[in-house]
Parts: C-alpha cells; structure tokens; sequence
C-alpha cells in the first residue's frame, strides 16, 4: 500500500500557455476588490460600530456593500432573555424546557408569604442559546434580545437574576418577533375521578388559577358500605386559561390527573 | 522517526493528531488520532427529547448545522411516524443547500489558507457571512440554527426573504469566477496541488470515502440522486464530479457544487413564492409539540400507547454521506441515537492517500478533505 509517488501527468494550467494571464487575473481580481472596498467595506469596526445600531438598518447594510440588509434581520436574533417580572406567572415551564438545565426557579418579591412568586434565573455558562423557554413561555414574558455581550469578570455574574433580565426588559431592546403558535392538538389535563381526594392542591399551585373546585354531591351509603375519606369537591380545569404546565399533575398526591384528549 | 502533527497545529483545522512516519521528506505512513472533542453526543440523545436533539445537532457540525438537524429529523420523523408539510421540506432543503454552500466557503477559506494564500481567505469568509445573514433572517442564529423540528420547522421564512436570498445568490454566483480567477487561472495552485493525495474510485469505496472526495476520482455517488431523500426527486440539479482524484479534483468538485446548489435553492425558492401553507406537522405527540412541558405522571405514555418505530436517514452531507439511526420504544425520548460521520471515515483513509508524499504536501492534502472534528468524534 506505498504511496503513489510517481504523479501523473498535471492537467494543463488555464493560463499555462500565457504566463502574463496567470498572474495579472489573479491581481486584477484582487485590485478590483480593493478598489470597492475603499467605499464599501464589508466590515463593521465593531467597538466604536455595532450592527444594531440605526445605521446599519436598511438602506445602509446594502450599501456597505452587503446585498442584503444587516439590519432588517436582525431582530429575530437570540441574545440575552429579557424577563417581565409583571406578567410572568411562575409557571415553570421555562425551565422545563430548557434542554441544559440552565434555568432555575427563584423567589422573587411579590408574591404572598405561602405561595411565594418564581421567576426564572438563567445560569448563561450553561445556556445553548437555543431559543426553547422562550417559545414555552405562554405569556410571552420570557423573550431574547439582540443583546450579545455577555463577557464578565468573575463566574458568577454569568448567572443572571430575574432583577437584571428585567433591567434587560426596561431597555426595550428589540426582542424576536417570530412567536410560535400553540399546536392545535395540545392535550388537556385530564381527571380520573374515583381516584381523587379532593385536597385542592392543583387549585392551590395552579398558576393561572384556572383550577375550580366545585361540590359534588356526597353519596349516600348503603348500609354496611364503607365510605370513602374524601372531600366531597372535584377540580374542574378551565381550558382557555389553562397554559398547559403541567404543575397540578406535578403536585397531585393520588397522581389522578394525567394528560389526555376530551372525548 | 514519527511526528506529531497536532493537535494544536495549523494543518489540523481542529483538534485531532496526525502522526506521520517520515524518511527524510518522504511520508511513509500515518496514523489519525481522534477522539479529543468528544462529547457523547449520542449517548446525552438518549436523556433528552427529540427535539431538544436538535442542539446538539448544531454543535456536531459546526460548519454544517442546518444539514445535521435534516439528517436527524428524517430519521426521527421516521421513527415516530410523522410527515411533516410539503412547505417544511422544501425549506429544510433550501437551508441544507444554503449551509452547503456556507459550508463549502468555509472549506475553500481554510484550503487556500493552507497553500499560503491570504487573500481568498479573506473572500471566503466575507462571502459566507452573507449567507450566515440569510440563516439569520429566518433561524435567529449564525452558527447555532436549532430551526428544524419534528414534523416541520420553527417559523415559516420571513416576509421578503426570498428576494433577499436571489439577491444573495447572484452576488454569490459572481464570486464564484472570482475563486476560479484566484486559484484555478494560477500556475502556482496547479504546481502545488496537482497530483497529490491521489484515492483511486476503487479503493476510496472500498474505504467507506464519499462525498467530494469520491465524486473528485470520476464516481457520480451522490444520494441526493441515488438514494433522493425530501424532495430532491423533484429537483434538476447535476452531480458534480472530476476525474482527478487529487486535491485540484476535490476543490473542481466542491467548486461546482456550490453552483449546482445556487441552481438547487433557485428552484425552491420558485415553489416556496407559489405555495404557501402551513411548516408544522398539524398532528403532533404534545411532547413534540410547542410548550415543552414535563409529561407527568408515569401513565401518560402507557396511556397514549404511542408506536414505536425505527428511523434511518442517510443524506449527503457537505462532506460526505452521514447517517442517522433512531430507535423510538414509545417514549418521550430515544432509546438509542447512532450517527454515520464521514469525515471519520475520510480521515481513517489518509493511510492510503497520505503516504508516499512529501511532508510540505500534507496540509494541501488534509485540506482538502474538509476535516470538521466535532462531527467526526461527535
């Protein structure tokens, strides 16, 4: 298996037979690209411009000599989250979805002593930028910015607060504006009624309170039957409101709710 | 006497090792080293759900994101029984075309590189920035994509993209003349890279090579033909090949399939202005769906009694044929993720097509088989 060292014969050059071609196509190319490049760079000198600044939007990121606008596009980017402290709901599913177990849920102030308020904190050593808590986010409180400096001195200033992403949110920088839709087929929650107690502990965690617990009539026992220890109260789910988190089947005790398509 | 080539050397473009058995100037034989970027890509596939895949998908190639997330996604949707929307296909291919070519512009970037010449690096990746511009426009990424879904892709392309991507084909199609001017019309180019790294038709098959550097030896294997996957039974487009089999053949090879996709994704940009529709699959598992929210309780999944399946892909890919294997037992993850790389098996092969060469010629050679580490230890 020795090499071929012997090579075979090399096709003829383009310019072979005209040697002034092979090195004035090459230079003329370089001179003409030289020549558009004195009033139309394709380069940002970045610390003192950047690309979100007004003018590089439209008209000026053809001009520089990029045939499409630089600024146009830029809006969708996925930089830095911002957080709207007000709207968010604490209902976890940002970081449910987050694929690096980046995003923990903190307490945040606001919230009533027994059922403290929980916003996201986004650890950023460990975030892929990929996008996913906020296309979860029901509320569209959890979003990216085009923001992309993210250098820091020391380790843990990676790890952004809720407080500081809503510093992020009060810049009002431009945040993706492509949101996904929700899929037509989403599941609902689902009860299997014998098995519940009726403890009200979905209604009590449920983050948009769309959980109701209604009475249900108590049976009479027959004689001799054993009656069920239970409150006699069922929860019933509000489909409109209810942004599919999952945290009632999460905090069930009988597991008696479960994911399903009504019938 | 064996070198160490790497791995923190110019020729590697990554990190991996190439120990070389040298005679004077003569190579005699070599031996890759990989595995220094591995990551277990496949294994962490087996905790995390299908779409939370697609991450890594991105960072397997970095070069060629887009066409690793379609090589998942055809095996996946395979495996859970999904079709996704006609419009969806027709992206995913006009991105797997655009990436090709990004990725083939990085390739002629870092090549030229190698032979010593500053100026069409430069071209090189000034050219590509515009197509990382596009991939922006409708992914919000430049590197990172995680655009394509199970069962479609994320967003529908933005208003006006595709005129802004006709626009970016034709700027591209001129620099294509231009490539050629300062590379192909030299006689230095030709001096340097004729006749090296020769891999015969026969023995690169018998290696497992593909992709440009077995079209580069006279062979017309390419799966977007032989094997047409999405919708590229669809699309008229040529394959490219040389007769070569050296590195002037590979850089013909790649040099043409660039134009081949410029003509690829001029077409689905025509079908993708008449049809518009929906780019998610309507019928979807909730787990795949938008919220990923956790799916609770044990039951469900017993309760849904989803199918299982099993998924194959093979797509050509930039730098080759890769494949992706997907066996889904009904969960909400997979059970076992097993991926084809081909520059694994292009660079295996550098113990044919290395020795009997001169160690000046090595980073032509190596060059031009368009190493890209992260998908070749995953």
């Amino acid at each position: 298996m020795a090499g071929t060292a012997e090579r075979p014969p090399a096709p003829p050059a383009v310019a072979e037979e005209k040697p002034f071609l092979w090195v004035a196509r090459p230079l003329a190319t370089a001179a003409k690209q030289f020549v558009k490049s004195l009033w139309r760079p394709s380069t940002v000198v970045y610390p003192f411009e950047r690309l979100e600044d007004p003018k590089f939007r439209g008209q000026v990121g053809v001009a520089s000599g990029k045939p499409i606008g630089v600024g146009e596009i830029w809006d969708n980017y996925r930089g830095v989250h911002a957080l709207n402290i007000n709207t968010c709901i604490s209902c976890n599913l940002c970081a449910f979805s987050c694929p690096d177990v980046c995003i923990e849920m903190v307490n945040v102030p606001g919230g009533d002593p027994r059922h403290p308020k929980k916003c996201p904190q986004i650890d950023y050593g460990k975030c892929s930028f990929c996008g996913f808590c906020s296309d979860a986010c029901p509320e569209g409180c959890l979003t990216m910015t085009t923001r992309y400096e993210l250098s820091v001195h020391k380790r843990e200033e990676m790890v952004y607060s809720p407080a500081r992403m809503f510093e992020i949110f009060k810049s009002k920088l431009p945040m993706n504006p492509i949101r996904l839709e929700r899929p037509k087929n989403e599941d609902q929650i689902l009860l299997d009624p014998p098995i519940c107690i009726g403890c009200n502990a979905c209604a009590r965690d449920c983050p948009t309170q769309c959980i109701t617990m209604l009475d249900i009539p108590k049976p009479t026992p027959k004689p001799g039957e054993k009656m069920a220890k239970r409150i006699w109260k069922e929860p019933v789910i509000n489909d409109s409101d209810c942004v599919r988190c999952g945290t009632c089947i999460a905090v069930c005790p009988k597991d008696c709710l479960f994911w399903g398509t009504r019938q | 006497m064996w070198v160490n080539m790497g791995p923190q050397h110019p020729m590697t473009h990554g990190l991996w090792n190439l120990r070389v058995r040298i005679e004077g100037e003569i190579i005699k034989d070599v031996e890759p080293e990989l595995g220094f970027l591995h990551r277990g890509i496949e294994k962490i596939s087996e905790d995390r759900h299908y779409n939370e895949i697609i991450t890594l998908m991105d960072r397997t190639c970095y070069v060629a994101g887009l066409a690793w997330e379609h090589l998942f996604i055809l095996a996946a949707e395979q495996a859970l029984h999904i079709t996704p929307p006609e419009r969806s296909e027709y992206i995913r291919v006009l991105a797997s075309e655009l990436q090709r070519i990004a990725s083939h512009m990085m390739w002629y970037a870092a090549f030229v590189q190698d032979l010593g010449l500053m100026s069409p690096f430069l071209y090189g990746m000034r050219d590509r920035d515009l197509v990382l511009d596009l991939f922006q426009s409708f992914t919000g990424g430049r590197l990172t994509y995680e655009y394509m879904r199970v069962g479609g892709v994320r967003n529908d392309l933005p208003l006006g993209f595709t005129g802004q991507c006709r626009r970016v084909l034709d700027w591209l199609i001129d620099r294509f003349v231009e490539y050629d001017h300062l590379c192909l019309a030299s006689t230095i180019f030709h001096e340097r890279c004729d006749g090296l790294g020769v891999l015969p038709a026969p023995e690169a098959v018998a290696y497992g090579v593909t992709g440009p550097m077995l079209r580069s030896a006279g062979s017309h294997r390419d799966l977007r033909k032989d094997r047409p996957y999405s919708v590229y039974d669809r699309l008229q487009f040529d394959v490219a090949t040389a007769t070569s089999a050296d590195v002037t053949g590979r850089y013909l090879v790649r040099m043409e399939e660039m134009r081949q996709s410029v003509r690829i994704s001029r077409q689905c940009l025509d079908w993708l202005d008449d049809h518009p529709g929906p780019v998610l699959a309507a019928q979807l598992p909730r787990w795949l769906g938008a919220p990923y929210a956790p799916v609770g309780n044990e039951s469900y999944l017993l309760k849904r009694n989803y199918p299982t399946g099993l998924g194959f892909s093979m797509i050509e890919e930039p730098h080759g044929e890769a494949g992706a294997y997907v066996v889904n037992d009904g969960g909400e993850h997979p059970y076992r993720v097993k991926f084809r790389s081909p520059v694994l098996i292009n660079v295996w092969a550098a113990k044919r097509y290395l020795p009997g060469y001169r160690v000046a010629d090595i980073p032509p050679i190596m060059g031009s088989v368009d190493v890209c580490v992260g998908e070749c230890d995953r």
